[in-house]
């Protein structure tokens, strides 16, 4: 009965997928336009956040410095996807007070719009990555067909998490500023910059309990050392973005009906 | 058509803003909702068109529900004129197919084809209004919901959106009109809801009920 009415919820998304495109299309379009140099930034802004990192820390955990730019790069995009995707979905539905207070429409359709465009603008951000890549002299081999599995993996992950924040978010609006923070520890602790070996044994055990720590791993092993590609990341990889899934459209379904009241 | 509106009470905090409210409306119908502020007219819209679920009682309603509610919520004042209609059709469900064949129609009717690739902002408040009117309209629904939205535009445009609505009512539409212009509800309604404090005060016949809701009101006028 439940699994049914779980069903139907996500039929009606479908129903509204025409929203859904015009609402990620309207979020490109914005955020570009204004700006003198639009779409570059979608390029330049990690590249810039590399060239930070890179100057900071590559003297320090850099080795080669070929794979270094790889490396981070590839985290800061991963992480990105993830982060500016969840993060503005915080604040979906109350950015949206306006129209859901007036006429009927599944809501999961904001923080779903939201996590969308920020795969668009990640695909875009995979040419400056790719440019790095063939600059530092890795060829890419065929472990770069699992790429369209990771990215779906990572997806579903942040889908998740931006149900559960976005409604919690409605309810207590201190969600998005806790949230706020947390993204900026939390990206400390995914080895964007810096390798996991550098850490004491105990807190690499600790690392296998952040799924970011496994998505940026098998992003990474996609693209350039695919004895990342285990099967520990695999199945942990898997296992959290079903979770988080899970849990958040639960969160979302029941209290759907509730949202309206406290906007 | 609306079936019924049945025992249907909505919760907000402890306060009910409806309660008992019993009705049915049926195809061709046009009740007319009238009442106080605060009387629940807006919540039982709302009700109706699924925006809030009643925690007790049941709403049954046939067909497709077009809204027309506070129009231009759905607009983006970056976008242009264009990208708007799309937006804001798609937020009442259409299909891309739905807009694409009714793009034209929107277009006309709003009059605002001059101006259609122009973003939002720099549109008149009554442009504004005038392009939402349009997009609602053409939704071609089974049910209207209308919330104080005639008085939209200048004195030509109104008279415009008047005649769209009694055309609906011709089509047999059914038809829900909440409105503090009484004259208006008399043109469009034949029936009317008199709600206060979220109960039906009466109901019936729009001209009977109508001036004896007049009457009330210069009783109370009076006694101040």
């Amino acid at each position: 009965m439940n699994m049914v009415n779980y069903f139907e919820e996500a039929k009606e998304i479908f129903r509204y997928r025409e929203l859904l495109r015009n609402l990620v299309s309207r979020d490109i379009k914005k955020r570009y336009k204004r700006s003198a140099l639009g779409f570059l930034w979608v390029m330049l802004d990690p590249l810039l956040m590399l060239l930070i990192f890179y100057v900071i820390f590559a003297g320090l955990f850099g080795s080669s410095k070929g794979t270094y730019t790889t490396y981070v790069m590839s985290g800061i995009i991963l992480w990105q996807f993830f982060s500016q995707g969840t993060k503005i979905a915080s604040i979906a539905f109350l950015q949206n007070r306006n129209i859901i207070n007036k006429i009927y429409l599944p809501k999961a359709v904001f923080p779903l719009s939201i996590v969308l465009s920020s795969l668009v603008h990640f695909i875009f951000s995979l040419v400056p990555l790719f440019i790095i890549i063939l600059f530092s002299g890795i060829k890419p081999g065929f472990s770069l067909f699992l790429l369209p599995f990771v990215v779906a993996v990572v997806f579903i992950f942040s889908l998740g998490i931006a149900l559960t924040i976005s409604t919690l978010a409605v309810f207590m609006h201190d969600v998005t500023y806790i949230y706020d923070v947390l993204l900026l520890g939390w990206m400390y602790l995914s080895a964007i910059f810096y390798p996991v070996s550098i850490l004491p044994e105990k807190l690499q055990v600790l690392m296998s309990l952040n799924p970011l720590y496994h998505y940026i791993s098998l992003f990474r092993g996609c693209l350039y050392d695919t004895s990342l590609l285990t099967a520990g990341h695999i199945v942990s990889g898997i296992f959290f973005a079903v979770l988080s899934f899970l849990v958040g459209w639960s969160i979302y379904y029941r209290n759907k009906d509730r949202i309206i009241f406290y906007l | 058509m609306i079936d019924y509106v049945k025992g249907k009470s909505v919760e907000k905090k402890t306060l009910w803003a409806l309660r008992n409210i019993s009705l049915h409306v049926h195809k061709g119908e046009s009740l007319g909702i009238i009442g106080p502020n605060g009387a629940g007219k807006s919540t039982l819209l709302k009700v109706v068109s699924g925006v809030m679920k009643p925690a007790r009682g049941k709403v049954h309603t046939n067909g497709t529900i077009a809204p027309l509610i506070e129009l231009s919520a759905g607009f983006d004042d970056e976008l242009t004129g264009e990208e708007n209609i799309y937006l804001n059709a798609s937020i009442l469900g259409f299909s891309r197919k739905d807009i694409d064949e009714r793009y034209e129609r929107i277009v006309d009717f709003s009059e605002l084809s001059d101006f259609i690739g122009t973003p939002l902002k720099n549109y008149s408040s009554g442009m504004v209004a005038r392009l939402a009117f349009s997009v609602a309209t053409e939704a071609n629904p089974d049910i209207l919901i209308i919330d104080e939205v005639l008085a939209v535009g200048d004195a030509r445009f109104r008279q415009k959106s008047k005649e769209r609505i009694l055309a609906f009512k011709d089509r047999g539409i059914a038809i829900l009109f909440v409105s503090h212009d009484l004259e208006q509800v008399k043109e469009v309604c034949n029936k009317v809801l008199w709600l206060d404090h979220g109960a039906i005060e009466r109901y019936g016949d729009t001209h009977e009920i109508i001036s004896e809701y007049v009457e009330c009101q210069t009783t109370v006028k009076r006694t101040d």
